[in-house]
């Protein structure tokens, strides 16, 4: 991809704005909230932190392309199952970080989900029933841990 | 027409330093911090006031390693990076891992965090007890100051504008038997500035006190720390007396003078300040890490 964007651009405004991938979301453009969460080389970061001249060559993943996925399948269905999407604005970030902690520690404890999602936050849920969705996925899928 | 922007991203530090000798910039390594700061709004690029220049893709200031009894870490170093380093002991990776969040620690450097001079800097009161060095490069070679020295005032620090912080030196790290303890209070677990921080590092043998550090965050313009008071400690049987304790938490209260901010008051700040040196102090069974 190439773009004629300034290079301390955000990312963020970049997969919105330029390429129109809208699942990403923007809630406080500070990197406290994870609604923008994205995955650059495979690991997770917050994109409205990222000043596109950073990361020239990069390999970017949104959660439009974490959809292609057999791991987004199984979380997708999980979410679901627990009730862990209500009004759904964190949840492309929540699924972001869901997708990266299960990459790396196929069998989280309660305790290293929460950790692994500390850095989104949900106004909704209470993260309960996101830390249920987590620990269904992770049992639902050996699969899940197949590197995305 | 938009404003123009001047950023540089070279590919070896050599050619980094060629421009920063020539001119005056922002350097920019994960960027987590200056994006706040210089935050303009939805689909405006942040307006930094400078020439960027980006650094973290520099392999060259990504090196870990160990020479004679010093642990040498690349400024460009991610937490994430350093957390999977096997080099870096164990009671740094304890306070890492209580920083921001996974996908933070992905993207804040250890050099973007001394750099930024925030009186409330995650691991800037952890390395002052470990006697950080920084190593800054410039075209006309290098040099090394304590982090104290470095660290002059909030968002202020020692860098001339052509040089870059290359290296942070953790001496004598991998000694045994000491002990560092790191805590972090805020309001949330994850992604929160501290409202008070506080590291202590001490090192006991045959049951007196070899060594004692302690210095806390966000109770002043940058990290409090007096070398002075350790220096009572030093040789004291341990653990130590009720007497000795009291008369160290009183010269602290004399010196840490917090303020009221958005994020707490200076009364709460001096008593949690006051109360985890007395823990630290207090501890009489250390878990050598």
């Amino acid at each position: 991809m190439e773009t004629d964007a300034p290079p301390t651009a955000r990312l963020l405004d970049l997969i919105r704005e330029e390429f129109g991938l809208i699942g990403t979301k923007e809630g406080c453009g500070e990197g406290e909230c994870g609604a923008c969460s994205i995955f650059v080389n495979n690991s997770l970061q917050n994109s409205c932190l990222i000043p596109i001249g950073a990361i020239a060559g990069a390999e970017i993943q949104t959660i439009e392309g974490l959809m292609e996925t057999e791991q987004f399948k199984i979380l997708d269905e999980s979410y679901s199952e627990c009730g862990g999407v209500q009004c759904g604005y964190c949840i492309p970030g929540m699924v972001m970080a869901s997708a990266a902690l299960l990459s790396e520690n196929p069998n989280p404890t309660d305790a290293e989900i929460r950790e692994g999602i500390s850095g989104n936050l949900c106004r909704c849920t209470g993260y309960n029933m996101i830390v249920d969705a987590v620990e269904l996925a992770a049992k639902k899928g050996e699969v899940v841990c197949q590197k995305k | 027409m938009p404003e123009k922007i001047t950023a540089y991203r070279f590919d070896y530090l050599d050619e980094t330093l060629s421009q920063l000798n020539k001119e005056d910039c922002a350097i920019v390594a994960g960027g987590t911090d200056v994006m706040v700061l210089h935050k303009s709004g939805r689909g405006v690029p942040p307006k930094i006031p400078k020439p960027v220049v980006f650094i973290d893709h520099l392999s060259e200031l990504k090196r870990v390693y160990q020479k004679d009894k010093d642990l040498h870490i690349g400024s460009c170093s991610t937490y994430g990076e350093l957390l999977e380093n096997p080099l870096i002991p164990i009671a740094l990776k304890n306070a890492i891992k209580t920083i921001a969040a996974p996908a933070i620690r992905n993207r804040g450097t250890l050099g973007g965090n001394i750099c930024n001079a925030s009186p409330a800097g995650d691991t800037l009161p952890l390395l002052y007890v470990y006697n950080a060095k920084l190593l800054l490069r410039s075209v006309n070679g290098d040099r090394v100051v304590a982090i104290s020295d470095f660290i002059q005032a909030p968002r202020r620090i020692g860098r001339n504008h052509n040089e870059i912080l290359a290296e942070i030196i953790l001496p004598s790290v991998l000694e045994e038997g000491s002990h560092v303890v790191f805590e972090k209070i805020g309001n949330r677990n994850a992604d929160a500035i501290a409202k008070v921080s506080f590291a202590g590092y001490i090192r006991i043998s045959n049951e007196r006190i070899d060594d004692i550090r302690f210095a806390f965050g966000a109770v002043g313009p940058t990290m409090v720390r007096s070398i002075d008071i350790e220096k009572k400690l030093l040789g004291k049987p341990f653990p130590l007396s009720e007497t000795d304790i009291d008369s160290i938490v009183a010269d602290f209260d004399q010196i840490i003078r917090p303020i009221d901010d958005q994020r707490s008051t200076a009364v709460y700040r001096k008593t949690v300040a006051l109360n985890l040196l007395r823990y630290f102090l207090n501890t009489s069974q250390y878990q050598p890490n």
